[in-house]
């Protein structure tokens, strides 16, 4: 509003200026219009988020963020108008139809520039080998071999047998004739009788399907095979009944044959789409249950970037009930005594999460800071059993002869190996016998091998309490983050009862909302910090790094108890609750800033190549420090 | 689809009862009550002559399951037969038994007894399914065959 105003203002400064000086002036006008434009944009924005969530003077985020990324959010349809683009495209330079097309584009992996370039060479094999072709049957056993490539002697019985079917269908449907003529004798004109191949069923009403190589089959046979490819393999690639056929079923003959069934129709569309998102590098198909959005994301389609930046995506859709909720949510924000149904819309909107992944790995959780490959490296350490392994090489001892894994649950020291009868001391692992009578002082001490052995024992164990360090503070805010659905409920109830007991509305009890929600968002952060600490090599970056992982924790901790402890229940007085709020309301700020530069500094750390690991991943150096046993 | 599945299975008894290859058999199972169970058929298969399986006729239980023809039958040699291609357990790994690979609806029982009988003299090297068979297979020729022939001696048909 106001930028027309002064524009206008401008305008009429503008027409008092000299006319000679019009031209230049236009320009400076114009110029200066668009940042007026601009600032004032910034400005409403900033407005908007005042009024939305009051006290929290955060900006809205915006994508310069160096630990965010770019990325586009789309939904089936967009990716099927995207899918139909390509189709287009290529049937119109190849000049067939777009059902060709498809399946042309779909064997090629939806690579277009590859598929034009041998489709030029030679068309009729491009054809074949996609399926839209019967091969030219001159020489007869060179097709059946682009068929089935993968086993020769495979492909050579399916040839033999092929032939042998042949023989066998033409008996077949001799005897039928036989037989069709017994049954019902006045159907005699059993030449134009069709029986289908797969059921035997030969009724008058049946209904002849074929794709291009003409192997009917009854439309009934065509539903089962199509439901059973779809539901049971997940496979959109439906190829012809008869054996060695290799033709594939376009898409407008499934439709046709799935005519009854919406749900199978919806799943083989879905599958479409999905062979399409797979075979691109620059989308994913959103990994939570039940959701067909994609994203877009093609700073991070390279295997090469992973290393620089951690692609953390949304796909744009929320929980199951997002937009009901939503329409709740707004027309009782403005009531504000109503407290019992604004208590059951939040109660759903607060279990609406984001649909958060991330486009690199197959983490279906926002892992930042970390990069993927640190990340996959923690989780698998943390999945197998190789903790087992660490457990038992501190717990236990080996035999220094036959190696076999002794415990010692009590006894003196002369152990004697059960499996290969070797005497030792268990204390310095040396031979019993030159300890002689005097076990107890172990004088072989200093024996060269009893040093090794032991050595290699504390080395295990140092390990695996350096691991045990991270392991529990990363389980604990993992523990934490689940437990977070709890006081989302108990938060809840606090925000009613603040609604009753206090004259605060129902928009200004939110700072509660907000709080949990970074409060969730920050132990996330978090978790994945010890996974990078635990990997990160020795050294003054790493020093950096856990100070603002102490920071944070330390802020997180505070808003945690200011939240969960007995501080609310005291201070709900009504007097007090407006300082509670503050105080909330400022660590909930204080943790989010923290965040943010826990996240910042760690992004420009990676697009700077300043980490350094002391384990080798993909894309860094080596690593720089060796920690006997810990890989 | 279970529909399918039983008046195909009735039509392949009547066509192989009508004709089918020398020296095989094929017939369903009876169950407990005697009566017969059309998803479990219970096959002999004879080695070919001229090779180290001639002579034996190896027993072999198919099983179909409801949504046959979509899905191919488990082909199961009982007792397991020592060849590469079949797995310790029994079960014949063939590309045409293979849902995933070159099963077709059209493939007839016929066919698929034919095609097994093509690979007990011509294993598949690519995919072994067993080790005992295949390292002997791939290492001692002369005394795998030997132990075929054995084989082939001890399930002589009746």
């Amino acid at each position: 509003m106001s930028s027309d105003y002064e524009f206008s203002d401008n305008e009429g400064e503008y027409y008092d200026s000299d006319e000679m000086m019009d031209d230049y002036q236009n320009d400076d006008d114009e110029e200066m219009e668009t940042y007026e434009y601009n600032n004032n944009n910034n400005t409403n924005d900033n407005d908007y988020d005042y009024t939305n969530d009051d006290d929290f003077r955060i900006p809205t985020k915006s994508k310069s963020k160096s630990y965010q990324v770019e990325y586009t959010s789309l939904t089936q349809s967009l990716v099927e108008k995207a899918m139909k683009e390509e189709v287009d495209h290529v049937s119109g330079i190849f000049g067939v139809e777009p059902s060709t097309a498809t399946l042309l584009l779909r064997h090629s992996g939806w690579n277009k520039e590859r598929l034009i370039d041998k489709y030029m060479e030679n068309p009729t094999q491009v054809l074949v080998e996609s399926g839209c072709q019967v091969p030219e049957p001159i020489p007869s056993s060179s097709s059946s071999h682009s068929v089935d490539d993968k086993s020769g002697s495979g492909s050579r019985r399916a040839t033999r047998s092929s032939s042998k079917l042949s023989l066998l269908s033409s008996s077949i449907t001799s005897s039928n004739r036989s037989s069709s003529h017994k049954k019902i004798s006045s159907t005699s004109d059993s030449s134009t009788t069709f029986t289908c191949p797969i059921c035997y069923d030969d009724s008058p009403s049946l209904t002849a399907l074929s794709l291009t190589c003409a192997h009917s089959a009854c439309s009934g046979c065509w539903n089962a095979y199509a439901i059973s490819k779809i539901r049971d393999e997940g496979e959109h690639c439906i190829r012809c009944m008869t054996e060695g056929c290799a033709i594939v079923a376009p898409d407008e003959f499934i439709h046709s044959v799935l005519r009854d069934d919406g749900k199978d129709l919806i799943r083989f569309q879905e599958l479409v789409v999905r062979g399409f998102v797979a075979s691109n590098p620059k989308l994913k198909f959103c990994p939570y249950p039940g959701c067909t959005n994609t994203v877009s994301c093609p700073s991070a389609a390279g295997k090469s970037v992973l290393s620089t930046l951690v692609p953390i995506v949304s796909c744009g859709a929320r929980g199951i009930t997002s937009s009901a909720s939503n329409q709740n949510q707004n027309p009782s924000s403005f009531s504000t005594s109503s407290a019992l149904s604004t208590t059951t819309t939040t109660t759903t909107s607060l279990h609406n999460k984001e649909h958060i992944f991330c486009f690199g790995c197959p983490i279906e959780s926002d892992h930042r800071p970390v990069i993927c490959a640190v990340a996959r490296l923690w989780m698998k350490k943390c999945e197998d059993d190789s903790e087992t392994a660490n457990w038992i090489k501190s717990n236990t001892k080996e035999c220094s002869q036959c190696q076999s894994t002794i415990e010692k649950n009590g006894g003196c020291n002369h152990m004697t190996c059960k499996k290969c009868r070797y005497e030792f001391c268990w204390v310095c692992m040396g031979p019993w016998s030159e300890h002689g009578t005097a076990w107890y002082s172990c004088n072989r001490y200093d024996e060269k091998g009893g040093v090794e052995a032991r050595d290699a024992q504390s080395r295990s164990r140092a390990s695996l309490e350096r691991y045990l360090h991270y392991y529990n503070r990363w389980a604990n805010h993992e523990q934490s983050t689940k437990l977070s659905l709890d006081l989302y409920a108990k938060t809840e109830k606090k925000m009613s009862d603040m609604q009753i007991t206090s004259s605060l509305t129902w928009i200004e009890v939110q700072f509660m909302k907000k709080a949990v929600e970074a409060l969730e968002k920050c132990r996330e952060t978090l978790k994945w910090t010890y996974a990078m600490g635990y990997y990160l090599g020795r050294g003054n970056e790493k020093e950096l790094f856990e100070d603002n992982q102490r920071d944070l924790e330390r802020a997180v901790e505070d808003l945690a108890e200011l939240l969960e402890g007995g501080g609310v229940e005291m201070e709900k007085e009504k007097e007090n609750v407006g300082g509670l709020r503050q105080r909330i309301t400022d660590k909930t700020v204080y943790v989010q800033k923290r965040n943010e530069i826990m996240l910042e500094d760690t992004a420009i750390g990676f697009q700077d190549g300043r980490w350094k690991w002391n384990v080798g991943v993909d894309g860094f150096e080596e690593p720089i420090e060796d920690f006997g046993g810990v890989v | 689809m279970s529909g399918i599945c039983r008046v195909r299975l009735a039509e392949e008894r009547k066509q192989w009862r009508k004709d089918h290859p020398f020296g095989f058999y094929a017939k369903p199972a009876k169950s407990a009550d005697g009566s017969m169970n059309l998803l479990e058929w219970e096959v002999g298969i004879p080695g070919k002559t001229g090779t180290p399986w001639e002579g034996g006729l190896f027993k072999l239980t198919m099983i179909f399951p409801e949504d046959y023809p979509s899905k191919p039958p488990k082909c199961k040699f009982t007792p397991p037969l020592f060849h590469p291609n079949v797995y310790p357990s029994g079960t014949v790994c063939l590309s045409i038994l293979d849902e995933e690979k070159s099963w077709k609806p059209a493939i007839t029982i016929r066919q698929i007894l034919l095609g097994i009988q093509d690979l007990l003299d011509d294993p598949n090297v690519l995919d072994p399914a067993q080790s005992d068979a295949y390292t002997m297979f791939k290492n001692d020729k002369v005394a795998y065959e030997k132990k075929i022939k054995i084989q082939a001696r001890d399930n002589i048909s009746r």
